[in-house]
């Protein structure tokens, strides 16, 4: 078997979820490189949309570090600005809204402000703040999210509402003015699924080396697990070859 | 209207940017008003609020560390090289700090309605999140007077002063900026109510500025004060001209990590440094000129076709007949006959 970072498992992962042809709001870090490598294999006729306000139907030139990077914009089709591509989603045109963030509750709910009490100030920690996530999540038509995982990122509330899944359960999107929800995250011990009638997330894959139980063990809610489970299928050599070839760096991948 | 807006960056800073100001930030993650950024350090302005979506290389923080930002509005704010705010997080913390989150589109749009002149505008979006709950300063849900249905709406973000850095601006303050930026500073830096100060890589005559208007970002008159500034941005990018450097985003982190060796930082690169031209000097003598060549991009990307602003002079019509055949000069006649006749 070949020898892999997990990051790299976690990209080649993702880009499974992304159907050839689709919109997809890239949004900073990971996905980027997800965006990438889906060009490069599984997805070669998928639109890329970024914050930065790339709308291209080729893969960057060379990796974007950031979602305004030039990389990311030299050849695209069209590069008006934020303004197009959130518009676009406002119009609901995006298929994926595809985000990273740094805690995420049952119903999908994401947190990219910071952890503690933003009421109580000196117990706050501030991350970066939105960015555009919450605009792609309100508005995609499905949201996929790559998020680190322990118990104080897996959490039964988020301590910031900043993104949201599917709220406090199955009618809040709806109730708010809402599309679409959240249909896939993959952490760093697996992959996780929404059910289609409570709107909790539930475990559908772990990854190689991890199990049902230290996942659920790094999950501070009562994790449901997919009757059906399955450990992810680890990335192959040549998988690996290309996704090696767009971050030689290490930048994104380590 | 010949009117030469040319000065220093410390003149510029001075002149048009007080105490209390509400500031649009420009740039996105690229094109960052760093040069600015470090004379308003310099020059210990206090009290400022800023306006902006989203900005990376720790330009902002920077500011918020050195003691001249009480208020901030902002969807996304961090030194993305360390990945995190080291110093905005310990302002906010301390009580320093008013922080208010929106979205980054939910930004935008208040820069656009701004820009347009009218007090708020609708958004999807920043619903049902604590953004709604902790900024009502920005953020509210109204009916919709034509179908009665709740909508977001977000307060026009109107600053008092924008800065901004680009590319090229003529003496008149003209703005040229090309390669996209997120395109906030139109609505940002057009929305200030006193205009904008601008620095730019190279000053050109006006005439060339008026060969390419569609390009001109801010026009002259929005515009308060021109200064030349190569490497305005940096460490942050400038499209054409030299890429991020990570490099230096980095060490900067490091000192807005530790918050008793940031005062250092300060007083080697930004007090340090009588002006821009300083501290670029100083970074070469500390990192070498090799620092700064590998920050040169990959050119030779112009638009493969040749783009020109022909216009047509309505002069030729002069001493043209009207263009007519036989059924319409008939059916003209038909209607002469019948208005002569009531």
């Amino acid at each position: 078997m070949a020898n892999y970072k997990l990051t790299e498992l976690m990209v080649v992962r993702c880009a499974k979820e992304i159907a050839d042809g689709e919109v997809v709001y890239v949004g900073v870090g990971l996905p980027l490189v997800v965006a990438a490598f889906s060009f490069a294999t599984s997805a070669p006729n998928m639109i890329m949309f970024t914050e930065g306000g790339a709308i291209r139907a080729t893969a960057p030139l060379a990796l974007a570090i950031t979602i305004d990077d030039p990389a990311a914009f030299v050849g695209g089709d069209a590069t008006f600005g934020m303004l197009a591509t959130m518009a676009s989603l406002q119009r609901g045109e995006v298929d994926v809204a595809f985000i990273g963030g740094a805690q995420i509750d049952k119903f999908g709910n994401i947190n990219s402000t910071g952890v503690g009490d933003w009421s109580k100030k000196e117990s706050f920690t501030y991350f970066a703040g939105s960015g555009g996530a919450n605009d792609m999540a309100t508005c995609g038509k499905r949201t996929l999210a790559i998020i680190p995982q322990d118990r104080t990122k897996f959490v039964e509330k988020v301590d910031y509402l900043t993104t949201p899944g599917y709220l406090g359960g199955p009618g809040e999107r709806q109730k708010n003015g809402m599309i679409g929800g959240p249909e896939c995250v993959v952490s760093t011990m697996g992959v996780y699924k929404f059910d289609i009638n409570t709107k909790e997330m539930y475990l559908a894959e772990y990854f190689p080396g991890q199990s049902v139980e230290k996942i659920k063990a790094a999950c501070s809610w009562d994790l449901k697990v997919s009757p059906n489970v399955i450990e992810t299928a680890p990335p192959t050599e040549e998988e690996l070859k290309i996704l090696r070839g767009i971050d030689p760096s290490g930048f994104y991948l380590g | 209207m010949d009117i030469d807006k040319r000065m220093t960056l410390k003149e510029a800073v001075a002149k048009f940017i007080h105490d209390g100001d509400t500031v649009y930030y420009g740039g996105f993650q690229i094109m960052v008003p760093m040069a600015l950024t470090y004379e308003m350090i310099r020059q210990k302005k206090r009290h400022l609020t800023t306006l902006q979506a989203s900005t990376d290389v720790g330009g902002l923080d920077l500011l918020v560390g050195a003691g001249c930002v009480n208020e901030m509005h902002t969807a996304w704010t961090m030194n993305w090289y360390v990945k995190a705010v080291y110093c905005m997080r310990r302002a906010f913390q301390n009580g320093h700090l008013k922080r208010y989150d929106i979205s980054n589109f939910g930004a935008t749009t208040a820069m656009i309605a701004g820009f347009m002149g009218v007090p708020f505008m609708p958004i999807r979006g920043n619903t049902g999140c604590d953004m709604m709950t902790n900024n009502k300063a920005d953020l509210r849900i109204i009916d919709d007077p034509f179908t009665g249905e709740k909508t977001t709406v977000v307060r026009a973000w109107r600053a008092d002063v924008a800065i901004i850095h680009a590319q090229k601006v003529d003496r008149l303050g003209n703005v040229i900026a090309w390669g996209t930026r997120g395109v906030t500073d139109e609505f940002g830096a057009n929305g200030a109510k006193r205009g904008v100060i601008v620095t730019a890589e190279e000053i050109v005559e006006p005439e060339m500025t008026r060969s390419d208007p569609d390009r001109t970002i801010v026009p002259y008159f929005k515009t308060l004060a021109v200064v030349h500034c190569p490497y305005g941005a940096h460490p942050s990018a400038c499209r054409g001209y030299y890429g991020l450097d990570i490099r230096f985003a980095q060490y900067l982190g490091k000192y807005q990590r530790h918050a008793d060796l940031l005062p250092a930082f300060l007083d080697e690169w930004v007090f340090g440094c009588e002006d821009h031209a300083a501290y670029i000097e100083k970074y070469k003598s500390k990192f070498g000129q090799e620092g700064l060549d590998r920050l040169k991009p990959v050119l030779g990307f112009k638009p493969k076709f040749e783009v020109d602003y022909g216009y047509h002079d309505p002069a030729v019509w002069k001493g043209v007949p009207l263009y007519m055949d036989d059924r319409l000069q008939a059916a003209e006649e038909a209607l002469a006959k019948k208005k002569g006749g009531k």
